[in-house]
């Protein structure tokens, strides 16, 4: 946006726009700010006054010493796995003459959508030590004395966390390389340089900064990831930050509040040095290279590579998506889970039992509504707050839009803890126990996802646009209707949904802030896994994913391919 | 020797032919100019040469050498080959001395002739004092500055320029022309140059090849392709042209419409096409061909004064008179305009060569 050089008027009368921004930072004061800094607050005042006593306490015990470097870990290593995945990955898909490229890049960022939790039981059906059916038909196929694999590891767990956190890689990075002018790279072919030269001297450099970005979403991501680590890691006593963080909530004490709240401030504190460094240092040197003419972007020719490239891409997704997927959906309908699936092992009785079991329902509907309003509300704030930042020039509207980022950016755990703490009626405000403690935490969490989706869709229509309608003769009203909503629908109707999909199989904050009559659809799956049974989980599972690809159909259609989730 | 020799090359993406037949040498240290319309397939032929693109079919030689052809293809990189291109490609994480120095970098150069050839260089193309800078700090005539001296550093023999200046305001793209002619003189070195700017095209090439729909029109020098342009298209493309049509009859040519004709003593029998340039039409009385008209517009457009005149039947002429002439023109007048000179094409028919320029 070009600075404008006349001298700002004085506004002195009354904007009707800072009243709107200074609505949205109330609320974002009091349901996220607030509890953030109070969670902070309680962990250093636990017993009224200052004192470090509590850090002292869980930072000594060695559980708690395990969970934070299992937690460093796996979330180190899922970030170098994760990237090194993924940017090969998104070049083959993105730059190269590589088969079925398109198909590829759907379900790749397909997964993207897919509940964490998901993989984990997929992963346990696959790689348990005992009867893990891939481990048994390696063990088979190679003649082991044993199953290679155990998934109740630290390996194990890092396995899991990359498959599903690498598309969080690749769509930033894809981004990226779909950005970047391919005239750069030809300039220094026709310099001199081989490919290899030109991917180390050019490509590289100039993505280094996405890659940067890449590493540490995937990071935070998997360092606050409660589904995998508990569906995982607790049957091989491998504690995490964000499990252990439960635990201490589940002792239902001050004292296990307090305990709690010490071990977020830690992920807090990762969380907000994460978005710091990807905001204001890397985002800083996000170089602009806007072609100047819409070339085609130079699409590698792979040569005598091509197939075997294709296959091995194929393999890949075939080990990383299909089989864990088939798994769970092959887990819904089977009796008896130590025998093969054949005739007589097969049932419909477990997705009989989804569709009609009470409590399943119940849970079904409070995702549902808690999801729905979420979204709904969200999308009402991020119209507003994409037009407020595209469209005008007002003081201040920066402020939400940092603040959403930051909420956003903040460990689903810390989010519900905070909550918890500070909305259930100590300061006026009793919330807990209610599907508005969900709303809140969703929107808190997710918001971003739906706002950022508006801001560039509204950032490419060019005023200009609007106002040729208004020159036109059409009101403002005329011109929302007849060219602002037009152009912006499509979009709309993807920030929904981008809200609404992760609210609806939310675990994490609903394992916290659920309450008898709130129980909400990711908790009960997770509960049907972890104790009742693994073939109704599974179903469930199953139900959710098919909802992730009809949801991702439509939104491909509607957006002619240009958007899907 | 760095003569670029194309033979039967052709080019098409699936089903979409971009270039058919193409059949040329540009010689050694000759300035190619290829001219055409967006889409017409001469950026195509450049990437060609360059080595971004195979050609579906034929050959390309630089020099003696077969850089494309039956069985062999040399990529771009072992072309020994300068190119510029369109967005200036400049890489934004490398200050302006490591942009140009690359080139040298890639070949291993030792670093004392790198730092003595780059500041050569970079005096040349006037950015001296700008070595430390990384590209966002200059301006867009900087960074093609930068751009130039890049594809010039390895002293190729063949420059490629991809419409280098469209993306430059008029002043600068005016300078820039000198002094990428300048360079070419100095080096002496084969450019091939992409535009679809005839200006450009005249005031550098030694050689315009004017392309349409993927097949040479014309070959010729800016003279021959401004003065006797191969067909309509060409007549039409580059410079302005008013297009008339007519029938030859009795030594002269009968304009549709008109009810006026002009002498004609010319080869075609016919329908025929009358194609005259602005400038070759004078308000001042000579003795050759001349046409009367009402005078609708008239624009003062400082140098010359730009004209409109209605001959009838619809059609407008189009002339441009002498400044001075503004002050004694009335719009309405009746006048008679002389005609110094004009070419005749064969009527093929087609409307979109006979539209009237405005």
């Amino acid at each position: 946006m070009q600075p404008s050089l006349a001298p700002r008027k004085k506004e002195l009368f009354f904007d009707v726009k800072w009243f709107i921004v200074a609505v949205i930072v109330a609320l974002l004061l009091i349901f996220q700010v607030f509890p953030l800094l109070y969670l902070v607050y309680r962990s250093v005042f636990s017993t009224g006054k200052f004192s470090l006593e509590a850090f002292q306490r869980v930072y000594s015990y060695p559980l708690n010493w395990g969970a934070l470097r299992n937690t460093l870990v796996t979330a180190s290593l899922s970030m170098v796995f994760g990237v090194l995945i993924a940017f090969p990955l998104a070049w083959l898909v993105g730059r190269t003459n590589l088969y079925g490229k398109k198909f590829f890049r759907t379900l790749f960022v397909m997964t993207y959508m897919v509940p964490p939790y998901v993989g984990a039981m997929a992963w346990l059906r696959l790689l348990n030590p005992r009867v893990g059916t891939l481990n048994i038909f390696l063990q088979n196929l190679f003649g082991l004395q044993e199953t290679p694999f155990n998934i109740y590891t630290v390996g194990g767990l890092v396995w899991v966390l990359t498959t599903f956190y690498y598309p969080y890689a690749f769509i930033t990075i894809s981004r990226a390389m779909e950005k970047m002018d391919p005239s750069l790279e030809e300039a220094a072919r026709i310099s001199g340089a081989s490919p290899m030269r030109t991917l180390f001297t050019v490509t590289l450099p100039m993505m280094a900064p996405s890659i940067v970005a890449a590493a540490l979403l995937v990071f935070v991501s998997a360092a606050s990831c409660y589904g995998i680590p508990s569906i995982v890691g607790a049957p091989g006593q491998i504690h995490t930050v964000t499990t252990r963080i439960i635990d201490f909530v589940y002792i239902g004490s001050q004292e296990g509040l307090t305990d709690a709240t010490t071990l977020a401030v830690f992920l807090m504190l990762i969380a907000n040095v994460v978005l710091y460094v990807s905001t204001f240092v890397v985002g800083r040197r996000q170089y602009i290279t806007v072609s100047g003419k819409s070339t085609r972007p130079n699409i590698v020719d792979l040569g005598k590579w091509r197939i075997p490239l294709t296959i091995a891409v194929a393999l890949f997704a075939i080990v990383i998506v299909v089989i864990p997927f088939a798994t769970v959906a092959v887990t819904s309908i089977t009796i008896n889970l130590g025998k093969p699936l054949a005739a007589g092992n097969i049932t419909w009785r477990f997705w009989e039992r989804i569709f009609t079991r009470k409590a399943i329902l119940q849970s079904a509907k409070n995702s549902l509504v808690s999801g729905s309003v979420a979204a709904t509300a969200g999308i009402a704030i991020s119209l507003v707050m994409a037009y407020l930042l595209v469209r005008t020039n007002v003081r201040g509207k920066r402020i939400p839009d940092f603040l959403i980022t930051m909420g956003s950016g903040t460990p689903s755990i810390v989010i519900a803890l905070a909550l918890i703490m500070t909305m259930s009626g100590r300061f006026g405000i009793n919330i807990y126990n209610t599907l508005t403690i969900m709303i809140v935490a969703y929107m808190i969490k997710y918001l971003l996802m739906g706002m950022r989706t508006i801001v560039s869709a509204m950032a490419q229509i060019h005023p200009s646009l609007e106002e040729a309608s208004q020159i036109s003769g059409a009101g403002w009203l005329r011109v929302l209707k007849d060219v602002t909503i037009p152009l912006i629908g499509p979009s709309v109707v993807a920030g929904w949904f981008l809200i609404f999909m992760p609210s609806f199989y939310e675990l994490t904050m609903s394992t916290l802030l659920y309450s008898t009559n709130t129980k909400t659809l990711g908790y009960e799956l997770f509960t049907y896994q972890t104790y009742h049974s693994q073939q109704t989980a599974s179903a469930l599972a199953t139900a959710i994913l098919l909802m992730v690809i009809i949801v991702n159909w439509i939104l491909n259609k509607l957006t002619k391919g240009e958007f899907s989730i | 020797m760095a003569s670029i020799t194309i033979s039967n090359v052709t080019k098409a993406f699936g089903d979409v032919v971009v270039l058919r037949e193409f059949n040329e040498v540009f010689h050694d240290k000759e300035f190619v100019t290829l001219l055409g319309p967006s889409g017409c397939g001469k950026t195509t032929m450049l990437r060609m040469i360059a080595g971004f693109e195979k050609p579906t079919t034929g050959e390309i030689k630089i020099g003696d050498r077969v850089v494309s052809g039956a069985g062999t293809f040399v990529p771009p990189e072992k072309r020994g080959i300068g190119m510029v291109f369109q967005s200036y490609a400049v890489w934004p994480h490398m200050n302006v001395f490591d942009n140009v120095a690359y080139p040298l970098k890639i070949a291993k150069r030792p670093k004392e002739e790198i730092k003595r050839k780059v500041e050569h260089i970079l005096e040349i193309v006037h950015l001296s004092q700008y070595a430390e800078r990384f590209p966002m700090q200059l301006s867009g005539g900087q960074q093609q500055r930068v751009a130039l001296g890049r594809a010039l550093i390895a002293e190729p023999s063949v420059l490629l320029l991809d419409e280098p200046l469209s993306n430059l305001d008029a002043k600068l793209r005016e300078s820039m022309r000198f002094e990428i002619k300048q360079i070419q003189r100095d080096f002496g070195i084969t450019v091939v140059y992409v535009t679809h700017d005839q200006t450009e095209a005249m005031a550098m090439s030694d050689r315009i090849f004017v392309i349409n729909r993927g097949v040479i029109q014309q070959v010729g020098s800016p003279t021959e392709v401004y003065r006797k342009p191969a067909n309509q298209f060409v007549a039409d493309f580059v410079g302005t042209i008013n297009f008339l049509r007519g029938e030859v009859k009795n030594g002269r040519i009968e304009l549709a419409g008109l009810g006026q004709s002009i002498p004609y003593d010319g080869i075609y029998k016919g329908k025929v096409v009358v194609a005259i340039r602005p400038e070759n039409m004078s308000l001042l009385p000579t003795d050759k061909a001349s046409l009367t008209g009402k005078l609708t517009r008239t624009f003062y457009l400082g140098d010359v004064t730009d004209c409109r005149v209605d001959v009838g039947g619809g059609q407008y002429l189009r002339l441009v008179a002498d400044s001075r002439s503004y002050d004694s023109l009335t719009e309405d007048q009746e006048l008679t305009v002389y005609i110094d000179d004009f070419l005749v094409y064969e009527d093929d028919g087609r409307e979109d060569h006979t539209k009237i320029i405005t």
